[in-house]
């Protein structure tokens, strides 16, 4: 079997312009979690710094539409529309699931499944229209829905590029592990974005400790942070998380993968249906109706 | 126009509201002034109560409220709990606790002052009132009618979120029918057992029902590709790649200080320009007709208009008088309030009294 990359019978066909806007909007959106430590500030412009973040606010939605108008833009498959929204309602009714206990994060189990079954396309695509279906549910719509989509779509795509060849219980096992270093990243990533308007940022008048300093080293920012990090979330929010993804994987997990790949197989993306044999001048005889 | 049927009741255009919510937000993230804040969060408020229907989404606007409270009580609460000793007014001196060596440079409690109160107090009232206006805006318009206006490049990823929200619902259903038909039977078993027992039964119904799903949208034409040739395809990926380019430039340059200034502003806005020119030629393909589009009249401007009046005041008055604005935490005093930002953020609460009242009688589509 050839390599991810527009493999024909993936719901979501990724093709190497598609990977080229993936991994540009990835670049741009990454550096929109990390500005904290990225930021390098001439003296005289201190003042500009923390207005970076609001501008980010701004610019991430329109960049998460622009790879999602790409990706689609071939014209998606209906029976591929149709899975994404069933799977994006499935886990927006899992979220809520969890939220109050803490750190009990149902939502990405799934996420990292269906990625693996689908491929890396329909995962980001997933990771997407899931946090914003249950955004629009449950009214969660906030300067964070942005980062969220981008962080859970990353985790979907990441989850479709794993190794195909590994199968059975050692896939299981691999898929345990992404679940428990995607849990601890995306809490990661969350929290840096968050990190400078949690804690208010470095200014004259306060120097708080965990702080956010604009303009110093990137290792001096990074040591604050992850004592910042460990001392809020670690333990009780990422941790959580991880335990939720290891037991939901461990115990759901190849059933769920089985009833995926039953419904992969019998929607057969990418092959056009016929009626008997295609006609001599090679036209196809228009869709034909899923039997059940 | 006449007044009679401009009042009529009806619902208006979604995203008339979204730009009144965030001319709003913009407004508010201009300014540290509490009386500031303070009036935006009154104003939104307001208008929230007077116009919202009593759709579960516009019963939310409490929880964004509830959201706002806790950003503001914890940035204060850091600034005790991790020390926050600067400035001349020590407020109290609370015993301070020693770290090991890993966690050098950090202190907690200790003495606080009340500049840093202060401080934090400012900060999180802003971020605060940001997510009130966005609750405000996720109140007062319908999600609904919001993705039926989805532009068309996104008509894909629109329909399936639109799937989503009508198939959820029915999960429940399935559940229910999943566990009734497990006590027929008699079933018992393990927590994790039982937790498999039903989740795979609904997941395999819900698997199905999206392939009955497909092929029904199938006969009904959705999600047919359309016909573009291959050289439109080349010029709206090209003018996304460049985009995405001047993007990434245009970011770096504004993290890294020491870049020209030229390459951050311009090299940003020149990139999200160019992105969605190709943005909207991918939307080329797609032709369908709309039923019962969202009407755009008189009353959506209005609304529009009020929330961009606000953001646009709040920006003129920053370049001229700036301290009170941002009121100065270096030598503590009562924060003044001008009347130029004042009356501009009361120009956003005309909607509440210029708008014709949501139509409760109807269910909302």
């Amino acid at each position: 079997m050839k390599r991810d990359w527009g493999r024909a019978d993936q719901a979501v066909r990724v093709g190497p312009r598609s990977a080229a806007v993936l991994a540009l909007v990835s670049v741009a959106g990454l550096m929109m979690f990390i500005w904290p430590l990225l930021v390098r500030v001439e003296p005289q412009s201190m003042q500009h710094g923390p207005d970076a973040p609001f501008v980010f606010m701004g610019v991430l939605p329109l960049l998460i539409v622009i790879v999602l108008a790409e990706l689609s833009e071939g014209g998606m498959d209906t029976k591929a529309l149709a899975m994404l929204g069933v799977l994006s309602a499935i886990n927006a009714a899992l979220r809520p699931l969890g939220a109050g206990t803490a750190g009990i994060e149902t939502v990405f189990f799934m996420l990292v499944l269906a990625g693996r079954v689908f491929g890396a396309g329909f995962g980001f695509v997933l990771g997407c229209t899931s946090l914003f279906a249950s955004a629009l549910l449950t009214a969660g719509v906030g300067p964070w829905l942005p980062f969220q989509m981008l962080c859970s779509a990353w985790i979907g795509m990441g989850a479709g590029l794993l190794p195909r060849r590994i199968t059975g219980k050692a896939e299981i096992a691999m898929l345990v592990g992404y679940g428990i270093v995607v849990a601890y990243l995306f809490g990661l990533l969350m929290n840096l974005w968050f990190w400078p308007f949690i804690t208010g940022v470095e200014v004259p008048y306060h120097s708080g400790h965990i702080s956010y300093v604009p303009g110093d080293s990137v290792w001096e920012n990074l040591h604050r942070f992850l004592v910042f990090t460990l001392l809020t979330s670690t333990a009780g929010w990422d941790t959580g998380r991880a335990i939720t993804n290891t037991v939901a994987i461990l115990v759901l997990g190849p059933a769920v993968l089985a009833t995926l790949r039953r419904a992969s197989r019998k929607a057969s993306f990418g092959v056009l249906p016929t009626f008997g044999l295609p006609r001599p001048d090679g036209r196809l005889t228009g869709p034909l109706g899923l039997k059940d | 126009m006449r007044t009679a049927t401009y009042f009529l009741p009806r619902e208006l255009h979604p995203a008339a509201w979204w730009l009144w919510a965030l001319g709003l937000a913009v407004a508010a993230s201009r300014t540290t002034n509490p009386w500031l804040l303070g009036t935006i969060l009154a104003v939104a408020g307001y208008v929230v109560v007077a116009r919202r229907t009593d759709a579960p989404w516009a019963m939310a606007f409490r929880m964004y409220l509830y959201l706002g409270a806790a950003i503001v009580f914890f940035r204060v609460f850091f600034r005790f709990v991790f020390g926050g000793a600067e400035g001349e007014t020590i407020l109290v001196r609370l015993p301070e606790i020693p770290l090991p060596e890993w966690a050098a440079g950090i202190r907690l409690l200790g003495a606080v002052s009340a500049e840093s109160l202060l401080g934090g107090f400012y900060d999180g009232l802003r971020l605060a009132t940001m997510v009130v206006c966005l609750g405000a805006a996720n109140a007062l318009a319908n999600p609904k009618r919001l993705l039926k206006a989805m532009p068309p490049a996104l008509y894909e990823v629109g329909t399936a979120v639109i799937v989503a929200l009508s198939v959820f619902p029915q999960l429940a259903e399935s559940v229910v029918r999943v566990r009734r038909a497990r006590k027929l039977r008699g079933g018992g078993g393990k927590r994790f057992h039982v937790l498999r027992a039903i989740m795979i039964p609904v997941l395999a119904d819900a698997l199905d029902r999206s392939l009955r799903l497909a092929a029904s949208m199938d006969s009904r034409g959705y999600g047919r590709a359309g016909m573009v040739d291959a050289r439109k395809r080349l010029v709206t990926g090209a003018l996304m790649i460049i985009g995405l380019l001047g993007v990434c430039v245009g970011v770096y340059a504004t993290l890294d200080g020491s870049t020209p200034r030229y390459l951050a502003g311009p090299f940003l806005a020149g990139g999200l320009v160019v992105g969605l020119l190709g943005f909207r030629t991918a939307g080329a393909r797609v032709q369908r007709s709309r039923y019962r589009p969202g009407q755009w009249n008189l009353a959506e401007v209005v609304v529009a208009l009020c929330g961009i009046a606000v953001a646009v005041v709040l920006f003129t008055t920053s370049s001229v008088d700036p301290t009170n604005l941002n009121p100065s935490l270096i030598i503590l005093s009562w924060p003044m309030l001008s009347w130029a930002p004042l009356c501009g953020v009361l120009v956003g609460v005309l909607p509440a009294f210029l708008t014709p009242v949501p139509d409760t009688e109807k269910v909302p589509a």
